[in-house]
């Protein structure tokens, strides 16, 4: 015990040399609240249940992981898992839980809760959401605890991303939600009319209280496990406060009134005129957060179960070359210009330059030639035989599509537009029709569209997390959902590639073996993309220890850092 | 006062029936170098020119809005030439009298082509809303019993039928692509549909009283039938009333038809209403710089002004309140 | 008296009771369902489980039995975007949409009928400048008259931006809760009652000209009735008759309430649940805000109609009241 406690005082004076040796940082101010903007309320607390956006930020602000993504760096860093040890064919891993943690009522924060959470996911009854994302080779992942701090994970097969996958698993208290789970109630545990005392985390802050249709409100966690690099306690805030305002243009106006110190996402490109304008008042500080991850798709349902023999236009569409015309006949860098109001950077395939990872910038690349796309699409024998501006193929059916999209989106609506004009130029019509949310989302399940141009949010940035949009049977892969045998031969290869650079462990080889599969789709063009918007967002000139990421939330996911100056 | 408004309403029917020929630019026509641009700027004198010119417009930055004339290129209006009023050559300009919006069309031009759809559907489903609601709260008032008890909750019924489910609804049912005459005459009955209670219950409620009247009496005494009671007599009180219903529904009528657009039931995007124009200007903090994009809510004041001058106009009341 | 009103809350309860059953059909048969928000590309054994949830696996008539059923116990379903009983929720909005109806009809009808009789009653700058303001109010939208009112707000900081109360309410008591309701009120209450407002001012300046003809004033004048007397106690109750046929009818929409008000200035009401119930198709609260919203139309206009037939005694005698 002495030994113990002299090695702690050792332990204490180490860590506080270094610290000595910097330069003296501004004193960061202690205490004060900061008021973030959220567009919808969270329909559950229970992250392992429910994966809208809001009950993703409330995760983030009161639960913890065993590892944690660092999304700035892109590094995987300790959480509750303070070391670990994976044997050398990747599928088992020990992990080493950080000592003296506690949830914050006081209860220790043991091995039973990362078994407990992982059952949770696993459980059928439990209908978990996370289930998917954490299967390796299609199995769950099994854990046992060899001693309260120790927990040993085993895996089905070797898994590229690894302990990486660790960051989608929030850990949830077994102390709390055991009976719940037991009794097939899980689905229902913490929704969100559970009185804020049940939700125990061992995150930065807890629920005070939820004021239904108006904010959620946090509090510190006294009991927080993370030390700020002075050795004093994190979080430097008092307070968050979540305020509900559904509204984008009211939730602007807001900000630059001050009301609000965060907003729920990025800038539109029209709303950046008046936020600079704030800035160089000295009420806004604008950043930019780099390049989205995320572009706007455009693309024809290829499912031939539905369109062969009865929709005729298909047996051009199907053709890769169609798409490949297409594709040229797109000015990027006027679309870029038009719609993002120039703050895009033109892309040709579904990993945009912001996921620095896994972007290639040798892939093909399809310039902005109409003589060209003319050319391929006489291959197909398409010509505009009776000139009346639109093409034709051997039977006289013509390439006129109805082109849905989501109502009320600015950028769809302008690319629409571009998309409109510059087809039309190659003969191509395309009517656009406009649809809300639901209509819209009922008829791409249905492969009831011919085209539809909208913007698929990838979750994972590695590809290894998004297997439902690359694997041909997959559930996102939505120009052909659920195939049972790949449709195409350059399906099947990717399907293959896909699956072994998820089983592999080398990141160079996977590396390239999701360059070949990039490569493939650039060229057989199941989806086209045009351009990634350059992310900006805005925040009130109080808050400091901003780290930006371009993956929602921007400034909240490292809130224990965030502090506030007057 | 009520040949002001006739005067007004005249007018902008003649903006309306001449918009092709009035408008500088097709209204669909997209400037990308111009998106939010401000009005360009009509000098009447100098540059060594003789006439009215512009300068060609220069975009400095997208993102920032910046726009700057180019001085050394003065550009002479043309009139009278090529179907138009007045316009510019091609690739110098463009002319834009009220400046241009999200996506670089001429609000102007838009304007006035939007008058044909936004009044002309305002205006069939108004008068048509007043007719079928005078004609039911005229039977309801003046029959009673059960008539009017069977007529009333019908007309509830009708008010209290959420019409965005019914909107959703018919969305689905119709093909996906419309042409803009089947999107016109479904819009004019919905808005029918949604007009006539309101007009309903009030013509109820005043032939309800007038009903008892001693010149009702008089005329049933003469002999006088129902129907002949109802029209002839009865429903002209009720002309002020529908007169001021019909200042009140037509500027509903024209912001309705944006609220439908947004469930998909709207014109199709290449005809400009001025009801989705001024949807588009939702984007307040903008409306600080670009004034400009609120044109369209004041051509609906001026149209719900002659409209109110031309039937709310009275004679000379006997009695005023001396200021 | 009592047979009116008993007649009239049969009349709404199977008002209702259709409306609702209407909602929840047609919300069935619209495209799409609640599915669509779990995101296009949601598992399918997920998508099965959330139709499951909320009886969608079932046929339509079997879902509305089912309903009908438990509605009768009180028990109108849970929501699936709220995660909560679709009774509590709806009761809650529409108390907070009563708040604000309640204030907006009084400011409307302070406004709408004084200006009225005024613009009505007499001529030049006065009618003119009523007049005016009135078709302006009717002229714009109410997404931008309440973007705009937020912008002043936002701007001037009278008045919160938003919302209906502060967080500083959590930790104080009732009243504190109540000075912070009052100062969240204004600017939705102006935005609902700007254009209502409005139309009573066009109905009311109408009917009051109109009465303002009549042979009795005109006696009254020559007798050497002062302006004033005449138009408070001869031509203003007659004029009120088609205000009060369109009263019931304001009311009931206040109630049930603005979708587009309440989701600018983030007002937690009737409406905007409604909307969000709908776009998501959520389909028991969209069945229980329809039940909602029905109810308080018909309550609204039985008190119109209650209105009119104080105001006006010929209408009282023939409704035997």
């Amino acid at each position: 015990m002495l030994a113990g406690a002299g090695a702690l005082i050792v332990l204490v004076l180490v860590l506080r040399s270094p610290s000595s040796e910097e330069p003296a940082a501004p004193a960061i101010q202690r205490g004060g609240q900061v008021i973030a903007s959220l567009r919808s309320e969270p329909r559950s607390f229970n992250r392992l249940v429910s994966r809208d956006y809001a009950t993703e930020i409330l995760t983030l602000l009161t639960q913890g992981r065993l590892a944690r993504i660092n999304r700035a760096t892109f590094e995987l860093e300790p959480w509750l898992a303070e070391a670990w040890e994976s044997s050398a064919d990747g599928r088992t891993h020990t992990l080493h839980l950080r000592p003296g943690v506690t949830w914050s009522d006081g209860t220790p924060f043991t091995a039973d809760d990362v078994l407990f959470s992982l059952q949770a996911v696993f459980d059928p009854k439990a209908q978990s959401v996370l289930a998917s994302t954490l299967l390796v080779g299609g199995q769950p992942i099994k854990g046992t605890a060899p001693d309260a701090q120790t927990v040993v994970l085993t895996y089905a097969a070797p898994s590229g991303p690894g302990l990486r996958l660790l960051d989608n698993l929030p850990i949830l208290p077994r102390h709390k939600l055991q009976t719940a789970l037991a009794a097939g109630s899980f689905v229902s545990a913490w929704n969100n009319t559970t009185p804020p005392s049940e939700l125990v985390g061992t995150g930065p802050f807890v629920i005070r209280e939820y004021q239904p249709g108006q904010r959620v409100v946090l509090d510190r966690n006294p009991r927080y496990w993370r030390r700020a690099p002075d050795g004093g306690a994190l979080p430097y805030l008092d307070r968050v406060i979540l305020e509900i305002v559904p509204e984008q243009n009211a939730e602007l106006l807001r900000l630059q009134a001050g009301d609000l110190d965060l907003t729920s996402s990025e800038l539109r490109p029209e709303d950046y005129v008046p936020v600079r304008a704030a800035e160089e008042q000295g009420r806004l500080r604008l950043i930019e957060l780099g390049v989205g991850t995320d572009a706007d798709a455009f693309w024809f349902c290829l499912k031939p179960e539905v369109k062969q023999g009865k929709d005729p236009r298909f047996a051009f569409v199907r053709q890769p070359a169609f798409r490949r015309a297409l594709s040229h006949a797109i000015d990027r860098e006027a679309f870029a210009e038009t719609v993002f109001l120039g703050a895009a950077v033109p892309v040709w395939g579904p990993i945009t330059p912001g996921n620095t990872q896994w972007f290639r910038p040798d892939l093909p690349r399809y310039a902005h030639n109409d003589a060209v796309a003319t050319g391929e699409l006489s291959t197909l024998e398409l010509a505009d035989r009776d000139s009346n501006g639109v093409l034709e193929d051997a039977n006289g059916t013509e390439a006129r599509f109805t082109v849905l999209t989501q109502r009320g989106i600015g950028t769809y609506e302008r690319g629409t537009a571009v998309l409109r004009e510059e087809l039309a130029k190659i003969g191509v019509i395309i009517d656009v029709v406009p649809l809300e949310v639901g209509a819209l989302i009922q008829r791409l399940l249905a492969c009831d569209y011919d085209a539809i141009y909208y913007r698929p949010i990838l979750t994972d940035l590695d590809p290894a997390g998004n297997l439902d949009f690359w694997l041909s049977s997959g559930s996102g892969h939505f120009w052909n959902f659920g195939q049972k045998t790949p449709a195409t031969e350059w399906e099947r290869r990717i399907d293959t590639l896909m699956l072994e650079q998820a089983a592999s462990l080398d990141p160079e080889r996977r590396r390239q073996q999701f360059g070949l599969v990039q490569q493939i789709f650039a060229e057989n063009l199941p989806v086209l993309y045009f351009a990634a918007p350059r992310l900006y967002y805005a925040h009130s000139t109080r808050l400091r220890g901003v780290v930006p990421s371009v993956q929602r939330p921007p400034v909240l996911w490292n809130a224990d850092s965030l502090s506030v100056t007057n | 006062m009520r040949r002001a408004g006739l005067a007004l309403v005249a007018l902008i029917a003649l903006v309306a029936l001449a918009a092709p020929w009035l408008a500088p630019n097709p209204p669909d026509r997209t400037f990308s170098e111009s998106l939010y641009a401000p009005p360009t700027r009509v000098h009447l004198f100098g540059g060594g020119v003789r006439g009215p010119f512009v300068y060609q417009q220069r975009l400095l930055s997208r993102l920032e809005r910046r726009f700057e004339d180019d001085v050394s290129r003065p550009v002479v209006l043309r009139w009278f030439t090529g179907g138009r009023f007045v316009s510019v050559p091609d690739g110098e300009g463009p002319l834009l009298l009220l400046g241009a919006d999200a996506r670089g069309r001429d609000i102007f031009s838009r304007l006035v082509h939007g008058a044909r759809p936004s009044l002309a559907l305002a205006l069939a489903a108004t008068l048509a809303a007043l007719v079928l609601g005078a004609l039911v709260g005229g039977v309801a008032g003046y029959a009673g019993g059960l008539v009017d008890d069977l007529l009333s909750r019908l007309t509830e019924f009708v008010l209290v039928l959420p019409t965005m489910y019914v909107a959703l609804s018919l969305r689905a049912a119709l093909p996906l692509v419309l042409s803009a005459g089947a999107v016109f005459g479904l819009l004019a009955a919905i808005f029918t549909l949604l007009g006539w209670p309101v007009v309903a219950r009030g013509v109820r409620a005043i032939i309800a009283s007038e009903r008892e009247r001693d010149y009702v009496a008089a005329g049933h005494a003469l002999g006088a039938g129902p129907w002949r009671m109802l029209v002839r007599h009865l429903l002209p009180s009720t002309t002020g009333y529908l007169a001021v219903q019909a200042t009140l529904l037509l500027p509903a009528f024209i912001l309705a038809e944006a609220t439908l657009s947004y469930v998909g039931l709207g014109f199709p995007d290449t005809v400009p209403t001025w009801g989705t124009m001024l949807q588009e200007a939702a984007n307040v903090s903008l409306l600080g710089q670009a004034p400009w994009m609120l044109a369209p809510a004041a051509a609906i004041f001026l149209a719900v002004l002659g409209v109110n001058l031309s039937v709310q106009g009275r004679g000379r009341a006997p009695v005023q309140l001396e200021p | 008296m009592t047979a009116f009103v008993a007649r009239r809350l049969l009349f709404a309860v199977a008002l209702v009771f259709v409306v609702s059953s209407v909602a929840l059909l047609l919300t069935r048969l619209a495209p799409g369902d609640v599915t669509a928000e779990l995101g296009p590309f949601a598992a399918p054994e997920e998508i099965a489980r959330a139709r499951a949830r909320l009886d969608l696996d079932r046929s339509p008539l079997e879902q509305w039995a089912l309903w009908l059923v438990r509605a009768g116990r009180f028990d109108f379903g849970d929501s699936f975007l709220y995660g909560r009983p679709v009774r509590g929720l709806v009761a809650d909005a529409a108390g907070n949409t009563a708040i604000l109806a309640v204030v907006a009809l009084a400011v409307a009808t302070a406004l709408g009928i004084p200006l009225g009789i005024v613009s009505g009653s007499r001529r030049g700058a006065a009618a003119a400048i009523i007049r005016s303001v009135s078709l302006v109010c009717l002229s714009l939208p109410p997404l931008l008259t309440s973007l705009l009112l937020v912008f002043v707000a936002a701007t001037t900081r009278w008045l919160p931006a938003g919302g209906m109360t502060s967080v500083e309410t959590l930790d104080g008591g009732w009243g504190t809760w109540l000075a912070d309701v009052a100062i969240h009120l204004p600017l939705p209450a102006l935005a609902l009652a700007l254009p209502i407002a409005a139309t009573f001012e066009r109905l009311q300046a109408q009917s009051i000209a109109e009465a303002l003809q009549q042979p009795c004033v005109t006696a009254a004048t020559a007798r050497g009735v002062a302006p004033r007397e005449i138009i408070v106690r001869h031509a203003w109750r007659v004029s009120l008759r088609p205000i009060c046929g369109v009263y019931g009818i304001a009311i009931g929409a206040l109630l049930s309430g603005s979708f587009v008000v309440e989701f600018v200035t983030a007002w937690p009401g009737l409406g905007r649940l409604m909307y969000e119930a709908l776009r998501a198709r959520d389909i028991y609260l969209v069945a229980g805000c329809a039940a909602m919203g029905g109810l308080v139309l018909a309550a609204g206009m039985m008190i119109g109609d209650l209105l009119l037939a104080i105001a006006d005694p010929r209408v009282r005698e023939q409704e035997s009241l």
